[in-house]
């Protein structure tokens, strides 16, 4: 276990993936997510913290298309993200977890990371109906078992994924979102659920996942000890509002933070 | 045989052409859209059919072709049907569970109507005289088509079922944002599942108008999309096999209970009574849960994998 490693410090420090220019969503009179900008670098772990209801799964939905934005603008690599369907940002390279667990249920584990290779795969209807598509079929079921060689399901590949405990939900969400090939990866609470244990190997985990996948990752995390050893850099969301952002001591000792939390609960 | 098959091959064809309605509705259910309209798209087929059989305007059509007439009359009604479920699909898939269904009985509805005040489809008396497929001389001769169909339309489902297609049906089914979250587009596969529905209902309209050799505005109508429901529901709604055997029992059952008269109707109400309580998952979905199948085998190593996804 290297659990306790420093902070890695991303590989090429400047070059700017995500740039979030005012985003803004509001719910009638609610404003959820106010004027929010932000720059992520390529392989940084960003994080993303504030008090419950401040924003930030919403901040997510923006991102990858299930909300769309009342104004503001975001681009991946240059490209503007929002207004596209949740299914152009994951062809974009885009791909996310949710925090309360949207497995398919009723499906297995392995057909559950299948699924998720739908858009780096083109079989139509007739190649499939013909059977002219086994080599396709082949990649994506290799890829699908190596998927969950890495998050530690393969024994339970046939099993529901609505069976598995909420720590194995989790993590097969993650090899999910993967098998689309995402450049960034956002995780909604990842931790949420977890044992202790579970919580602990998270760290290594996620920097592995990002290490060998050149990923980029934005996490919302609500455990403490958890932000603060694995990501580069956190953005503090409060009422919908960008209040703090920097590298994780700072942040802690941000005093609008502090009364943000104690103020909130 | 042919004894068998003079008092029974109308049933037989009856019991079929059950089963490949119930997987026209299988279809959408597959994606999780719960349509009925697959009786509609069934009577367009049936009139496709009639109408290039008996109108004088394909008279010459006909005498240039011959029995090729029917073949094409198959392939015009799915054609046709394909347009139409398309049409249909696209606004009426934007609405969701009961909505949907609603809309799909609207549908046929509309086309009710429309064919009883048509000319072209003979108004309220209909169009009969519908020459027998290839010159049959008996009914259990139909055999010889509804049955390849429904191989075929079981052997295509099977297939589908296991491609990429398939899982698009499945995810979507199982939770359509998740399903968009993780890129599969759920409006066009939810056209599309619509559309396979559409056409396997349309092509067995046009089977079946022959065989009955008269097409009226009864045909498909409301009582028909109940019908084909119940077929999925208590065959089993989350396995190909799930309409036929429900649409083959359902059609069947009534029949072989004809001698007990008018106590029929109570036992066929009971049988569907008893499945819904005790068999929620239908015939087939309960049979499965006696079958364990064997975990999922891992494919051998490739020789190659590379880098971003192999095994370090
Ligand atoms: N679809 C919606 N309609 C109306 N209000 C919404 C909707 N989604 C979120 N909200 C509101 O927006 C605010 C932000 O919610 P959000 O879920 O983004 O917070 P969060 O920071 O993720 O909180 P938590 O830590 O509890 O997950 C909340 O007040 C919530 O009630
Ligand atoms: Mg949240």
């Amino acid at each position: 276990m290297t659990a306790s490693l420093p902070n890695s410090t991303p590989k090429t420090a400047s070059r700017t993936v995500l740039e979030a220019r005012n985003m803004t969503r509001r719910f009638g009179g609610l404003v959820a997510v106010n004027d929010v900008s932000f720059d992520v670098r390529e392989g940084e772990i960003f994080g993303l913290i504030g008090p419950n209801g401040a924003g930030k799964t919403t901040l997510f939905n923006l991102m990858t298309g299930l909300t769309p934005p009342s104004s503001g603008t975001l681009t991946y690599e240059g490209r503007p993200v929002l207004g596209l369907a949740p299914h152009r940002v994951a062809a974009l390279g885009m791909s996310r977890t949710f925090q309360n667990i949207r497995l398919f249920r009723a499906l297995s584990a392995l057909e559950n990371v299948k699924i998720a290779q739908h858009t780096r795969t083109h079989a139509g209807l007739w190649r499939g109906i013909f059977g002219a598509n086994r080599a396709e079929e082949m990649q994506v079921e290799r890829r699908a078992w190596e998927l969950l060689d890495l998050v530690g399901l393969s024994d339970r590949a046939g099993e529901e994924a609505g069976n598995f405990s909420y720590g194995d939900q989790r993590r097969l969400e993650i090899a999910r979102a993967l098998a689309t090939e995402p450049r960034v990866l956002l995780l909604d609470e990842p931790a949420a659920g977890m044992n202790t244990s579970e919580k602990g190997s998270l760290t290594t985990f996620i920097r592995e996942v990002r290490d060998r996948f050149d990923l980029t990752v934005m996490v919302i995390e609500h455990h403490v000890p958890l932000v603060m050893n694995l990501c580069d850099r956190v953005a503090v969301l409060n009422f919908g509002q960008l209040i703090a952002m920097g590298d994780p001591a700072s942040v802690q000792r941000d005093p609008k933070v502090i009364e943000a939390y104690l103020g909130g609960e | 045989m042919s004894d068998f098959l003079q008092s029974y091959g109308f049933l037989l064809v009856t019991l079929i052409q059950a089963g490949l309605l119930g997987l026209s509705l299988y279809f959408p259910l597959m994606a999780g859209q719960l349509s009925l309209a697959s009786p509609g798209f069934y009577a367009l087929g049936g009139y496709v059919a009639a109408i290039m059989l008996t109108n004088p305007a394909f008279a010459g059509l006909r005498d240039t072709l011959g029995n090729g007439i029917f073949p094409l009359t198959w392939l015009a009604a799915g054609l046709l049907c394909a347009l139409a479920g398309v049409i249909v699909g696209v606004p009426a898939l934007r609405l969701r569970g009961i909505y949907l269904a609603l809309a799909t009985i609207a549908f046929i509805e509309i086309l009710r109507v429309v064919a009883l005040n048509l000319s072209i489809t003979g108004g309220a008396i209909g169009i009969f005289g519908i020459p027998q497929t290839f010159g049959f001389q008996d009914r259990w001769q139909y055999l010889l088509i509804f049955g390849p169909m429904l191989l075929l339309v079981l052997a295509f489902t099977y297939m589908l079922q296991k491609s990429r297609v398939g899982r698009a049906f499945r995810a979507i089914r199982e939770d359509e944002l998740a399903a968009d979250a993780m890129g599969v587009p759920p409006t066009q596969y939810k056209v599309l599942a619509f559309v396979i529905g559409a056409v396997i209902a349309g092509i067995v309209g046009s089977m079946s108008a022959p065989f009955l050799n008269t097409w009226n505005a009864k045909q498909g109508t409301f009582d028909a999309s109940i019908a084909i429901l119940a077929f999925v529901l208590i065959g089993g709604s989350r396995s190909m096999w799930g309409p036929v055997v429900g649409g083959a029992l359902l059609t069947a059952v009534p029949e072989l209970l004809r001698f007990l008269q008018d106590w029929r109707l109570v036992i066929n109400g009971l049988v569907l009574v008893v499945a819904s309580l005790y068999l929620p998952q239908g015939i087939v979905g309960a049979l499965g849960k006696l079958r364990r199948s064997p975990p999922p085998s891992r494919p051998p190593v490739a020789p190659t994998t590379d880098a971003k996804g192999g095994t370090p």
